[in-house]
């Protein structure tokens, strides 16, 4: 089980200073009497979820509630984490709608050049499990994987690590095109997966210090501005703060890919954090010394797809909590199937509490096409979200 | 000192005893045990208390606010183990105190008591890390076998015994036209809610019967939660909970189960006839007892847990009136609240883990039934027979077999309703016994920090 962890990460409680924390991979873990220390100690906290990702992803797989051969190369613990049935559905379910969202936007105008840039992708194995899928994606997608340092390097080590791995990437390039690695080993390019390191927050231009702002935008290789992209950012923004979130969008929005180019952004993030679950959840991940900072401006269905819009994406906007995925964009077969995967599922009021806590949202702008041409339309236009809540 | 009580001071202490000790409790467990029948007579007064589910330092809490053992008669309904961190702790406590105390604690089986779902669930993998081996798991696994499935509590009062406890600031009545004092009349108090500092919260008359528990009766941690605790409710059911009584003034008897009813089961006697001394099978009657909710619905329903039913307030009505029941108590369903009351105060759900699994932010409670004066010494022929009234008379340790449970028989049950099934109630909405007076304490988790205890704090899983 994974539960009966004693949370050896307490003493990081308390570290509240929101210093810029240019974590390069240099700092030191354990001791931080100062505030760049305290806020080297607060990243590495947030990098480590990506460990809480992969484990969850390793246990949903292991246990038969889906399939992914990459789980375990992109696990870099040597544990095989058991969690109990409520957490495995989520991620099953978490796993399912964002693949919903992706394969919908893949197969609107399905011969179009595309994009995905995934935030804070860490240990993500989505652009393998796609090409592994349909090997000819790789050629008129161009995917883009965005973490910390310390996730880059060990994901592109473990590529490196797993011959099958390794040849499901090598496969993916065009005849006599080689791969790009950095020399640390933190940087892949390629036409095809590109894993870049970047600290979000430096693609802010605002909510931070003037002094702190880099004068130029790190630089993200093979980017390109002209093809319908799509954004990803489970469990990512909700990290920094609402400004420093709103800023990074805004760069995407206006700098990254520009205005006449459609683009989308699909989250995953926790909400509800007012109700005692909620409380309850804020105040756990708290002793493990991680902060929420966007979840009480972002707290609910609605105040997602109205952040959404305000962001750019005004071509549409949806949001649906996991429980209500679960009953209604997973087939009932599918229900059935991973109802029992595990002899059912006890937990029934704890999942309608978890499931209520955790909501998917997209939304999209159309580009200079307009909403006839707009791929993000024909992907998700006709997309069931879930109502409002009423406050 | 005894062992027993050595191991019973240990236990309260969150220390585990040794595995022989272990070996030689659950044998004399289950010598104690299977003379139970399958519903066991117990007479009020009685506290019921639902899911526990190894959280220790909440079950020290639910002993604080209930009344310590064996001043404080208890009946536990079962899930004892797994989700928590200390489920051997939790569970070896209540067993010890059932060995010692035989005729001041009830516990029957949850469905959490079964070999398949502790390995599942946690209990598995805590004994093989406490104790290094199954052993100890294989031998719970051997008492859960043996654990009665349901109880019947007969002698319920109809009315609240006066408390001394004073009101809460936040107290509700929801008589307004009387002046709210601690001392008022009881006669026709049908519900009162305690928090753990003895305060009083609220207390509903018998005679208003619609406002009552419609909006959440409980405060304290849960006030200005704006419906989050109500969508948590039942699964599936978005219904208030409110108390009604009825014109008759006879007291029925109080039926607790961990789940719900069964449609393979229309009399209380066809529970006795069960053989319950087998791992809970995952279907059947003695599933479905431990498996089934209630739900808004008429009739039957499938049940989104894959075993066991949903039942509706037809079932209920039909069965208490069948069985002469005022109430069935139940646990097995998560209410924010602590407790939740349907279809008119005939079926009630009460849930002991406070902040379940350490992530859930709910309260627990635990109700209190009276002792009816009126019936002091009349025995009834539910199969308690040898069972004392209670008296807060620690017993030594019981010679194996000889325990108070000697003379219980099964298929004692003349005197439950209709029997066997000949006679259908003609409307259902009268003529259902009055239910008891329910005193419902309300409380929060133990702050296991400030308590000397040792304090694991466990981890709730999240999505990162």
């Amino acid at each position: 089980m994974a539960a009966p962890q004693i949370p050896h990460l307490l003493s990081l409680r308390g570290g509240h200073g929101r210093g810029r924390g240019r974590g390069r991979g240099g700092h030191r873990f354990g001791h931080h009497e100062s505030e760049e220390d305290a806020a080297a100690a607060k990243d590495h906290v947030v990098q480590a979820t990506d460990g809480d990702a992969s484990g969850s992803r390793l246990s949903a797989v292991e246990l038969g509630y889906m399939d992914d051969p990459f789980a375990r190369a992109f696990h870099y613990e040597q544990d095989s984490p058991r969690r109990y049935p409520i957490i495995n559905r989520g991620t099953y379910v978490r796993t399912a709608a964002l693949d919903h969202l992706v394969t919908r936007f893949l197969s609107a105008f399905p011969s179009q050049p595309k994009q995905i840039i995934s935030l804070g992708a860490g240990s993500d194995t989505r652009w393998f499990r796609l090409v592994l899928a349909d090997p000819s994606l790789a050629h008129r997608l161009v995917y883009h994987e965005l973490d910390f340092s310390t996730n880059t390097s060990k994901k592109i080590a473990a590529m490196q690590n797993r011959p099958f791995v390794w040849k499901v990437f090598k496969d993916s390039l065009p005849e006599g095109v080689l791969e790009k690695i950095s020399e640390n080993g933190t940087r892949l390019e390629s036409p095809s997966l590109n894993v870049h390191p970047v600290d979000l927050r430096d693609l802010a231009r605002e909510g931070i210090p003037a002094s702190e702002i880099p004068t130029s935008l790190p630089r993200l290789p093979n980017l390109d501005p002209d093809v319908p992209t799509l954004l990803l950012s489970e469990c990512c923004l909700c990290y920094v703060s609402p400004e420093i979130t709103v800023s990074i969008l805004r760069t995407f929005t206006t700098s990254l890919i520009p205005r006449r180019t459609p683009l989308a952004l699909a989250l995953y993030e926790p909400i509800h954090p007012h109700d005692p679950f909620g409380r309850v959840m804020l105040r756990n991940l708290a002793t493990r010394g991680i902060d929420l900072p966007t979840i009480s401006t972002f707290s609910s269905r609605r105040l997602q797809k109205s952040r959404l819009e305000d962001a750019g994406f005004e071509g549409g906007q949806g949001a649906a909590d996991v429980g209500w995925i679960w009953s209604k964009w997973v087939e009932e077969t599918e229900r059935e199937r991973v109802g029992q995967c595990e002899g059912g599922l006890d937990e029934v009021e704890e999942w309608d509490l978890l499931a209520g806590h955790y909501c998917v949202a997209w939304g999209w702008r159309d580009g200079d096409g307009g909403e006839e041409e707009s791929v993000f339309w024909r992907a998700w236009g006709e997309l069931d979200g879930q109502e409002d809540e009423v406050e | 000192m005894s062992d027993l009580d050595k191991a019973i001071a240990l236990l309260r202490a969150c220390r585990l005893i040794p595995e022989n000790q272990v070996r030689e409790l659950c044998y004399k467990a289950r010598e104690l045990l299977i003379e139970e029948g399958n519903v066991v007579g117990v007479d009020a007064p009685v506290t019921i208390c639902g899911d526990i589910h190894g959280q220790f330092h909440d079950l020290m809490e639910l002993f604080r606010v209930g009344g310590d053992v064996p001043d404080t008669n208890y009946l536990f309904m079962g899930d004892f183990v797994d989700r928590g961190f200390y489920s051997l702790e939790s569970f070896l406590l209540l067993l010890c105190l059932k060995v010692r105390y035989p005729d001041r604690i009830t516990l029957i089986r949850g469905n959490h008591e079964s070999r398949q779902i502790t390995t599942v669930y946690g209990f598995y993998d805590e004994c093989l890390r406490k104790y290094g081996s199954a052993n100890v798991w294989r031998y719970c696994c051997e008492v859960f076998d043996y654990l009665a499935l349901g109880a019947l509590v007969s002698g319920a009062a109809t009315n609240l015994e006066p408390t001394s406890a004073t009101l809460a600031d936040t107290f509700v009545d929801t008589d307004d036209s009387q002046s709210s004092t601690p001392a008022t009349d009881y006669a026709d108090i049908d519900i009162e809610v305690l928090n753990a500092n003895n305060e009083i919260l609220s207390r509903y008359r018998r005679r208003d019967r619609d406002p009552l528990m419609s909006s959440s009766p409980v405060r304290g941690g849960m006030s200005g939660s704006n419906g989050a605790p109500r969508a948590a409710g039942a699964a599936g059911t978005g219904a208030t909970a409110d108390s009604g009584g009825s014109a008759s003034n006879d007291g029925g008897a109080v039926l607790c189960v961990h789940g719900g009813l069964s449609p393979l089961i229309d009399t209380i006697d066809k529970i006795r006839l069960l053989d319950r001394k087998q791992e809970v099978p995952h279907e059947g009657a003695m599933c479905d007892l431990l498996w089934s909710d209630p739900d808004e619905i008429d009739g039957w329903g499938l049940s989104p847990r894959g075993a066991g039913f949903l039942f509706g307030a037809d079932i209920v009505k039909c069965f208490n009136h069948r069985n002469d029941l005022s109430l069935i108590a139940r646990a097995h369903q998560l209410v924010m609240e602590g407790f939740k009351e349907m279809f008119d105060a005939t079926i009630v759900t009460v849930w002991s883990a406070p902040n379940y699994c350490y992530r859930c932010g709910n309260v627990a409670a635990i109700l209190e039934l009276a002792e009816d004066g009126s019936n002091a010494g009349f025995a009834r022929s539910n199969g308690d027979a040898g069972r004392s009234r209670g008296l807060p008379m620690p017993m030594p340790m019981p010679m194996p077999g000889i325990g108070p449970g000697g003379l219980q028989g099964q298929g004692q049950g003349q005197g439950q309703g209709q029997g066997g099934g000949g006679l259908i109630p003609r409307q259902m909405d009268i003529g259902h016994r009055m239910a008891p007076g329910r005193r419902y304490r309300v409380f929060e988790a133990a702050p296991q920090d400030s308590r000397g205890m040792p304090a694991k704090k466990p981890v709730a899983d999240y999505f990162l």
